[in-house]
């Protein structure tokens, strides 16, 4: 008697999937099935996010699952082999200050990221030359008054080592020189919801971040050697402090993970999703 | 079993273990069945503790292992000296001393117990003994709430609210360090110590109580002569988790303690523990690198430090019993 | 307590009213800082509240989260939390309460387990960010199974073991003596004892340590941003367990640190207010058997 029951539900279980199975195979628009994982740039997530679920909707039988950290993970978990895509705010396959290039990686550009130098409010300054920003990050310039601004000391806040952010910043706005690391009025954050929160309630500070996060009155995104930090000076070539970013794949990407690079580079989502994140789509900046 | 089944004649007396309490030798014309049940009960139970003791064991000490064999690694490179006592944390360069966080972290903790155990003792004397009953039960669970509130909601409240705050009663330009820190921890692990407190006080019988108060004690003279000693297992553990906590937090204290890795010798210099440049770096560092041993080594070294406090409190206790 | 009768001639009199003061002065500054911390506490919750709860409605709580428009919802992430949650507690309640009852009950009283108490015990400071990473080690790397909620849910197990093995054993330990005495006198067997005398006693701590560690899982973001990851499945009721297990405190702490919506600070405040009025949801689940089993015995 048992073992006809069971018979019978296991005869009933495996009818069952195979009408969902059947069906949700018939209702899928592709037959693209797989698992991504990405990992990396926390500045590059909401893009990956707003992708993933566009892509999944397309796809429905492809899983992705994205974490972030920091930059320099995007790669390093694509060489460990826990992650397909590694998103990363510069190209991982070449060195950049304090990183060895990642052999045998390959980066796809699916972004134009500009970044901006901030103060508070409150420091009275609108324009910076990169020499001054070189001075005030590097803790020789210490006073406001030196590059112009009100009698008050300067507040530094820097982005952890190892940040996209940090290494673009550093080698385009400050020409490379190193950061101070210590001082009274220096301190460090985590990530860029962090800086802006710092920057916004600390009197006197400045910081940089990303241009997509600089809104409000109480954060002011400064000149950099007068030219304005905006998406058309960045287009015209005079605004030179940004950076492309990049999904950094273990050789050339195939399957699965081609397809969802494809469509992030895909002219719908650059113009479509990508602009309205505030990125810069990448065919903006081939002239 | 084959043991118990021959001895059954002999009233009974099989059972090796003295836990069964003997209280089966007693029970008279009780079936066979249901005592060799009860006993097969018994030692399954037994078993199944012990196998997860051994299993909760096991994973603690592979987490030790983990964090043990990664961090010792970090002694190819940098000698014990340079790694204890050096004040210079400059990875970029090949630097790594680690004093500065181990200074912070001990401090950090310090400071935090010096503010949050006097508070929760008398939060948790106010629960106990002094409120009326329709005023406890609102308040434990409040209390107790206050503990799952994330952390990461305290730290952004310490940086928006506590800060400025800070800044503007004293007069510094940023007001990061480890006071604000200190503050953030207390409130956070006040709940935790009150708590656990509370209910080691509510734990000590009555009678000790009416025992005091026979012999004409006030209430201040029943609380710290009769009811803080008795209760004093349950405290001293309330404090170590507390401790524990604070020692261990990273999310809040990482938004306000400034990341700058200098010696904390004054409450509002930007500075750094253990935790906070572990969350601020692990993520950024190469896998393979002497950097990221020498943040694990600090994960460890967080790990000794905790026991080595632990150990203190508990001989600090074993000296209480003895006075 | 009378104080009015004392007379002149009473030899303790000085002391006496040394007491009556050190009596009502300690009374004093125990009402006063009850009293702050209450005020306090309102204060701080009404902080969190303030700003989010008004605004949540349906299509928050059950709404898909948004990259680029307002009005983004929360939730598959605050079914994951449930999930995970559950799994987690499925996971950690048992062997902790087992582990908790071995070494209060049935452990021998030597070195070796003083050590293994002092391990525990040290074991609930070590940051979360170390089991997270263990975590990574094991379902990450060893097992390949990407970042999912099984994983998420059993490191989130993995770190609440601890604290969850301490309290048990506390509570158990804080029975007295008399209690089991009468049990076993009574013929009760060991198991019996525990289960109908020792752990019903035990229960009130037990359960404080249970909300301690539910609540604290419940908030506890950075081991699920490294196991769990960021993403969710994106719709609501998936139970495979092996979907990307991103939780709602998870959303909280990327809202606040990278999400660039436009209402990224309001999404923010609104999370955190459900985290917490969640929190208490689960207080005060949790408690009902609690009120219930001292209404019986009475």
């Amino acid at each position: 008697m048992k073992t006809k029951w069971f018979r019978n539900i296991g005869l009933a279980v495996m009818a069952l999937s195979l009408t969902f199975g059947s069906v949700s195979a018939v209702s899928a628009a592709s037959k693209l099935s797989g698992r991504i994982v990405i990992n990396g740039s926390s500045a590059l997530l909401p893009l990956t996010l707003q992708a993933a679920n566009e892509f999944k909707k397309l796809n429905p039988k492809v899983k992705i699952s994205a974490s972030a950290a920091g930059s320099v993970t995007g790669p390093q978990s694509v060489r460990k082999g826990i992650a397909d895509i590694g998103a990363c705010d510069w190209d991982a396959s070449t060195d950049v200050p304090g990183f060895s290039k990642f052999t045998g990686q390959v980066a796809n550009k699916v972004a134009v990221i500009p970044f901006a130098a901030v103060t508070n409010s409150s420091a009275g300054v609108t324009s910076l030359t990169n020499a001054q920003l070189s001075g005030i990050f590097s803790g020789k310039i210490t006073n406001w008054k030196e590059v112009g601004g009100n009698d008050a000391k300067i507040v530094v806040v820097n982005r952890a080592f190892g940040s996209g952010t940090r290494v673009n910043f550093q080698i385009k706005a400050l020409n490379g020189t190193d950061f101070m690391t210590k001082g009274d009025n220096y301190i460090e954050v985590k990530s860029s919801g962090d800086m802006k929160t710092k920057v916004e309630t600390t009197p006197n500070a400045i910081g940089y971040i990303d241009l997509v996060y600089v809104s409000g009155s109480k954060m002011k995104a400064v000149s950099i050697n007068n030219v304005a930090p905006t998406e058309a000076n960045v287009i015209n070539g005079t605004y030179k402090v940004w950076s492309y970013g990049y999904y950094m794949t273990k050789g050339q990407p195939t399957g699965a993970v081609k397809a969802f690079i494809d469509y992030v580079q895909s002219t719908k989502f650059q113009n479509g999703s990508l602009k309205k994140l505030k990125f810069i789509p990448l065919a903006a900046m081939k002239k | 079993m084959v043991m118990s089944m021959m001895e059954v004649p002999n009233s009974g007396t099989v059972y090796s273990s003295e836990e069964l309490g003997r209280s089966l030798e007693s029970s008279s014309g009780k079936t066979f069945g249901r005592r060799a049940r009860l006993a097969f009960y018994n030692r399954t139970f037994k078993i199944v503790c012990i196998a997860s003791a051994v299993f909760v064991c096991l994973i603690l000490f592979s987490i030790l292992f983990l964090m043990g064999r990664t961090g010792i690694l970090t002694f190819e490179t940098v000698s014990l000296k340079t790694f204890f006592f050096s004040t210079d944390w400059v990875p970029e360069n090949e630097q790594y001393g680690a004093f500065v966080f181990i200074f912070g972290t001990i401090a950090l903790t310090l400071l935090t117990m010096l503010i949050s155990v006097p508070l929760s003792l008398l939060i948790a004397i106010f629960l106990s003994e002094m409120t009326p009953a329709w005023l406890k039960n609102a308040l434990r669970p409040v209390l107790d709430l206050l503990v799952g509130i994330p952390s990461v909601v305290y730290g952004f409240l310490g940086l928006t609210i506590l800060i400025p705050m800070l800044r503007s009663l004293t007069g510094t330009s940023l007001g990061d360090g480890i006071l604000a820190a200190g503050i953030v921890l207390t409130i956070m692990v006040l709940p935790t110590i009150s708590r656990i407190t509370d209910d080691s006080i509510v734990a000590v019988p009555k009678k000790f109580r009416d025992a005091s108060y026979a012999l004409g004690s006030t209430r201040f003279q029943t609380i710290v002569r009769v009811v803080i000693p008795a209760a004093r297992s349950g405290i001293m553990y309330a404090v170590i988790l507390g401790m524990a906590r604070a020692i261990g937090e990273t999310m809040a204290v990482v938004m306000v303690i400034g990341n700058t890795p200098q010696l904390a010798d004054a409450l509002f210099k930007p500075t750094s523990v253990l935790t906070s440049n572990i969350v601020m770096q692990i993520p950024n560092v190469p896998f393979d690198s002497t950097w990221n041993y020498a943040l694990y080594m600090m994960g460890f070294i967080l790990l000794l430090i905790s026991l080595i406090m632990i150990i203190a409190v508990r001989l600090i206790q074993g000296k209480g019993v003895k006075q | 307590m009378s104080a009015g009768k004392t007379t002149a001639d009473h030899p303790f009199a000085a002391r006496k009213s040394l007491n009556q003061f050190n009596n009502k002065l300690f009374t004093t500054v125990v009402w006063v800082v009850g009293i702050c911390t209450v005020i306090f506490i309102i204060a701080l919750l009404f902080l969190i509240l303030e700003k989010g709860l008004p605004k949540l409605d349906w299509g928050f709580l059950y709404g898909e989260p948004s990259e680029i428009e307002e009005g983004g919802g929360v939730g598959p992430l605050l079914f994951n939390s449930f999930y995970v949650l559950i799994i987690s507690l499925l996971i950690s309640i048992p062997l902790g309460m087992a582990s908790g009852i071995y070494l209060a009950e049935f452990a021998p009283a030597n070195k070796f387990i003083g050590f293994i108490r002092i391990c525990v015990e040290g074991l609930a400071s070590v940051p979360s960010i170390i089991f997270g990473l263990f975590g990574i080690v094991l379902f990450v790397e060893s097992l390949d199974m990407g970042l999912t909620i099984l994983g998420a849910a059993v490191s989130l197990a993995f770190l609440n073991l601890p604290v969850l093995t301490r309290v048990t054993e506390e509570a158990i330990r804080a029975v007295p003596q008399e209690m089991k005495s009468a049990s076993f006198a009574l013929g009760s067997t060991h198991l019996q004892t525990i289960r109908r005398v020792l752990i019903p006693v035990a229960l009130n701590g037990i359960i404080t340590g249970i909300c301690l560690v539910a609540g604290r899982a419940f908030g506890e973001s950075a081991v699920i941003i490294l196991t769990g990851g960021v993403t969710s499945s994106g719709v609501m009721w998936d139970f495979n367990p092996l979907s990307p297990g991103a939780t709602l405190a998870v959303h909280l702490w990327y809202v606040q640190s990278e999400a660039i919506v436009p209402d990224a600070q309001l999404i923010a405040e609104k999370s955190a207010a459900v985290l917490v009025f969640i929190v208490l949801l689960i207080n005060i689940v949790f408690r009902v058997p609690l009120w219930i089993n001292s209404r019986k015995m009475r």
